[in-house]
């Protein structure tokens, strides 16, 4: 009984001090930490109590889940705007906005008056201007929308204003008509989860 | 028993309510419309029934381009409680007409007023007539829906929906009964369109005259 609480010590303090030591960074992303010697190898409980399971330490912190950058409604920015990560936008914007590859939200008090670009815009303002966005525009109803837009895919509520054209690009003009049955189409894999993917395949090789 | 009473779109009301019921309904005169959908490639379409999934999704899914503004809207916010009266202020109609067709010419190969006219009265409606003629192309068509009621005044405002090339879901605008601002029978419609190429009018069961217009 001694030597398992003596053994279970000694665990969390090897713990702690891989936390602080600089090696930690060293290990390929996706490997399992572990602290044991190779004698304790066939403890398996004790590696798994000793994995805390942090293996997308590479990923950049906006896709950790801590939201993406906000513009507050009680902001106002004349000008242009180039997001490297998502974005969310409650206040006065006059100008352009680029979330090139990344979400673009206009929340429910933004107003407006900018051409809009970005892999997903979601709108729930009021926008003048027009919005291009290489994967799908979702329109919710209390959002206004004044100006052209240009999409793979549009899903637009009703009740919500808008005035304008809709250009579909030719690759979803192509697709079965699935939307008209209330059928979403299929959604390709987000950045993150090709991260995810290519990291577990990067394991399974080096594994290998 | 007259022909198409209690039919059509003017069910009876319920009355703690007072909003008509959606329908479906079979539309010939849309199936003709989307005859030319089928034949032909990247058609511009104006909707003019204010932008739904429906519409957009079925028309888009041809391979169309489709443009949406919501007339009965703009005609809300132009000529507000009193409508008709308001319509007669050179200001609010001009206002209107900048607001909804202010289009390039010969912009669109379609469109889809459904019933928007029928709460004009002239010399409004004459004006947006020209202003339709104007933003078609030549040869393009136009679908519009008329009250063909003789009796009815108080007409219920509706949203069109598409459901296929021959089905369109009409939708109660909640709150939203317009005064019509006449009678449209046969006669006034071709003197209305006397500029287009051409008219066709297609019978339906119910107290609605369909029309397809061509410039």
């Amino acid at each position: 009984m001694e030597q398992i609480e003596e053994k279970a010590l000694c665990m969390w303090t090897n713990k702690r001090k891989e936390e602080e030591g600089p090696q930690r960074l060293d290990r390929p992303a996706g490997v399992p930490v572990s602290t044991t010697t190779p004698a304790e190898a066939p403890r398996k409980e004790t590696i798994n109590m000793s994995t805390p399971a942090r293996p997308f330490d590479t990923e950049p912190v906006s896709a950790r889940g801590t939201g993406p950058a906000a513009l507050g409604k009680n902001v106002t920015i004349k000008g242009q705007i180039f997001a490297r990560e998502d974005l969310m936008i409650d206040g006065e914007v006059e100008g352009n906005v680029e979330c090139q590859e990344h979400r673009l939200t206009i929340g429910p008090n933004a107003r407006v008056q900018a051409g809009l670009k970005a892999r997903e815009i979601i709108i729930h303002g009021s926008i003048q201007g027009n919005v291009d966005a290489t994967d799908k525009i979702d329109i919710r109803k209390e959002a206004k929308l004044v100006g052209d837009i240009k999409t793979s895919r549009i899903v637009i509520e009703d009740g919500a204003y808008f005035k304008g054209s809709i250009d579909i690009s030719k690759a979803a003009a192509t697709r079965p008509v699935s939307a008209a049955a209330g059928v979403q189409p299929v959604v390709t894999a987000t950045p993150a989860a090709s991260t995810v993917n290519n990291t577990a395949a990067a394991a399974t090789a080096s594994a290998k | 028993m007259k022909f198409g009473a209690g039919k059509g779109i003017f069910p009876k009301l319920s009355p703690k309510e007072n909003v008509p019921p959606t329908i479906t309904r079979q539309s010939s005169g849309f199936d003709q419309f989307c005859s030319v959908l089928r034949d032909s490639q990247d058609l511009s379409i104006l909707d003019m029934s204010g932008a739904s999934q429906a519409n957009i999704t079925f028309i888009t899914g041809y391979g169309h381009r489709i443009s949406s503004d919501d007339i009965i809207g703009t005609m809300g916010e132009c000529f507000g409680k009193d409508f008709l009266e308001n319509q007669g202020a050179a200001s609010n109609a001009q206002r209107f007409l900048d607001q909804t067709l202010m289009f390039p010419d010969s912009s669109f190969d379609g469109i889809l007023v459904w019933d928007a006219l029928q709460f004009l009265k002239t010399p409004l409606i004459e004006q947006a007539v020209l202003q339709l003629l104007r933003v078609l192309r030549p040869g393009g068509q136009m679908l519009m829906y008329f009250n063909a009621n003789e009796k009815a005044s108080q007409i219920p405002v509706y949203s069109y929906r598409i459901n296929d090339h021959r089905t369109v879901t009409q939708s109660p605008r909640p709150g939203s009964v317009y005064q019509r601002s006449q009678h449209f029978n046969n006669r006034v419609l071709e003197k209305l369109f006397e500029r287009a190429g051409s008219i066709k009018f297609f019978l339906t069961r119910d107290h609605l005259r369909e029309l397809i217009v061509r410039r």
